[in-house]
């Protein structure tokens, strides 16, 4: 008999990999939902993955927590598992709720050991990392994009089953997609992060031209995209925002606060660019510049671009 | 209109963690204050009160024990919701249940509700607490009351028994409708929250504070989580300035580093 049994459920079809390989090293037995746009690659991914695979075409978090319930209960999973979308928080606690089981969200690793769970997760603003031991069953959201695939699983031909959830009490009336910036910060190499040293939204044409000369993308502090909306939402990084691991993170007038900086945890190597000689910034970085960045700047793509030829 | 419910956590300061010689997190020594977006849960629940009327209640229950160190903290968490218009309060504080999880604190709000025959169709909290960052609880109160859930609002109106929301999701925003008793969890972006006047501090020491232990209640479970170990997070980072007689030598050091440290090709 296989290990425990375990409800994995994708709502991103980029989900359905990162999964599969968890549960293969963590040696339990995988059954699927796919929801939200992992629903549509179901029949793909039902090739790929030797289990069965049932799908709800539905993102109503109401009605993904009834269908987690109902596969849950079929089959008998004592664990529950997916990863942090929003509507995956709200369907999962409220599974959670009648399951009576506890939860661990924004989880980096989960090892199941006899008849727990033990799951590491960043804690107090990703200032402190806890190691903590949930009795199954129980249900765990990993952080997105909490591991890199070696590659698409091939562990043969598995089963599609569908779902149709009843009419759920919340309704959606309305849908508005938010503007995109075109970026994929998850995935970027190098990001140049703007903060409120930036007078104005015409001045960030700067960074742009530096992220541009690297290779990279353009991230932000929530005041820039929330409060100021000088960029659009996707290109807010931290605690509300993405946590991004890039090989090299160059923050401008950006003070370093927690909730910014727990986003940026994971790169490499840290840059700092802030007038403000005590900006906390500097203790959170690996080399820092004291300067105006409306002077730094410009020397600075200036040199690049002379040392790369294209002066 | 009912009563609103508005849940209030006094949460672990993150600017202040405090590490053991052993490198733990020395919890004990961490001070608790009110969770960031229980402020914009708070100030959504007094302006919808304004609105519809009813009684607005806070509940509050306590996390992170031992119950004598943390009165303070619970108490000064508590009387900023009073404060800022919230008419009483019900707190939960006893050490058979901390440190408590979200098993527990969702069992425990419930369990309040229950004893102090509050009959609520509204309640709010914050789309999270700034020391464990799950956003569970409120989902989960949902589900045991058999409440409708909308998390992630950034909008937020209640018309003709039904709650409108915007809920604020990753790549769209989606206005939903759900009929009351509705539970709402809030994201920071609902409203700018007011911090209360002076007059409103001192009129809300006048405000009960009613203080509840596990025994008082029914249906209280107790936490499943068992938190193995906690380490504080070492700053790894070089925290090298930079420096030179110019910009420009400034910019080739930095430039010469980052290639140094295979993060830049040229």
């Amino acid at each position: 008999m296989a290990g425990v049994k375990a409800l994995l459920v994708a709502y991103d079809p980029k989900d359905f990999p990162e999964l599969a390989e968890w549960a293969s090293e963590a040696g339990v037995q995988p059954v699927y939902l796919a929801v939200h746009e992992a629903a549509a690659k179901a029949g793909d991914y039902a090739a790929k993955l030797g289990a069965r695979v049932y799908v709800a075409e539905t993102s109503n978090p109401g009605s993904i927590a009834w269908a987690v319930e109902e596969v849950a209960r079929r089959e008998q999973a004592a664990l529950v598992a997916g990863e942090a979308y929003r509507n995956l928080r709200d369907a999962l606690s409220r599974v959670a709720a009648a399951l009576e089981a506890p939860m661990a969200t924004d989880a980096t690793k989960a090892e199941v050991e006899g008849d727990s769970v033990i799951v590491e997760r960043g804690f107090l603003s990703e200032r402190a990392v806890a190691r903590i031991q949930l009795p199954l069953p129980a249900v765990i959201l990993f952080l997105t994009r909490f591991r890199r695939p070696s590659g698409e699983p091939s562990l043969g031909q598995g089963e599609i089953l569908r779902l149709e959830p009843p009419e759920p009490r919340e309704k959606r009336v309305e849908v508005r997609e938010k503007p995109k910036g075109g970026v994929n910060l998850e995935e970027a190499e190098i990001i140049v992060g703007v903060g409120r040293g930036f007078k104005s939204k015409e001045d960030l044409k700067l960074a742009f031209e530096l992220a541009e000369l690297l290779g990279g993308q353009v991230g932000c502090t929530r005041p820039i995209a929330a409060d100021l909306k000088w960029l659009s939402e996707d290109h807010w990084i931290g605690i509300s925002g993405k946590r991004v691991s890039p090989k090299l993170y160059i923050a401008i007038g950006i003070s370093g606060s927690p909730q910014h900086m727990s986003g940026v945890q994971g790169a490499k190597v840290i840059v700092a660019v802030n007038k403000d000689k005590a900006a906390p910034i500097f203790k959170q970085a690996d080399y820092g510049v004291v300067a105006d960045l409306y002077q730094f700047l410009p020397v600075l793509i200036k040199k690049l671009k002379e040392r790369m030829g294209k002066a | 209109m009912g009563d609103i419910v508005v849940l209030v956590k006094a949460s672990l300061n993150p600017e202040l963690v405090r590490q053991a010689p052993d490198g733990s997190v020395d919890v004990r020594a961490i001070p608790l204050k009110i969770s960031d977006i229980d402020r914009n849960a708070v100030e959504e629940a007094v302006k919808l009160k304004q609105k519809l009327g009813g009684k607005l209640v806070a509940i509050s229950i306590l996390t992170w024990g031992p119950v004598q160190a943390r009165m303070k903290d619970l108490r000064l968490a508590v009387q900023e919701a009073l404060a800022k218009g919230v008419d009483e309060a019900y707190v939960v504080a006893d050490d058979s249940i901390t440190p408590g999880d979200q098993v527990t604190t969702a069992s425990a709000v419930k369990a309040v509700i229950e004893r102090a025959g509050l009959k609520p169709d509204l309640i709010l909290a914050g789309e999270a607490t700034i020391d464990e960052t799950t956003s569970q609880v409120p989902g989960r109160l949902a589900r045991l009351l058999g409440y409708s859930y909308v998390s992630f609002a950034r909008k937020l109106d209640v018309v003709d028994g039904k709650v409108i929301a915007e809920r604020d999701l990753e790549d769209y925003i989606e206005v939903v409708e759900a009929p009351l008793p509705a539970v709402v969890s809030v994201t920071q972006e609902i409203n700018e929250p007011r911090p209360p006047t002076l007059l409103q501090i001192r009129r809300a020491a006048r405000k009960p504070i009613r203080q509840l232990k596990a025994g008082d209640l029914e249906g209280v479970t107790p936490p499943k989580r068992k938190i193995l170990e906690m380490r504080v997070l070492q700053v790894k980072r070089k925290q090298v300035i930079i420096e030179g007689a110019s910009l420009e030598e400034v910019a080739d050091k930095l430039i010469d580093l980052l290639i140094q440290e295979g993060v830049l090709k040229l």
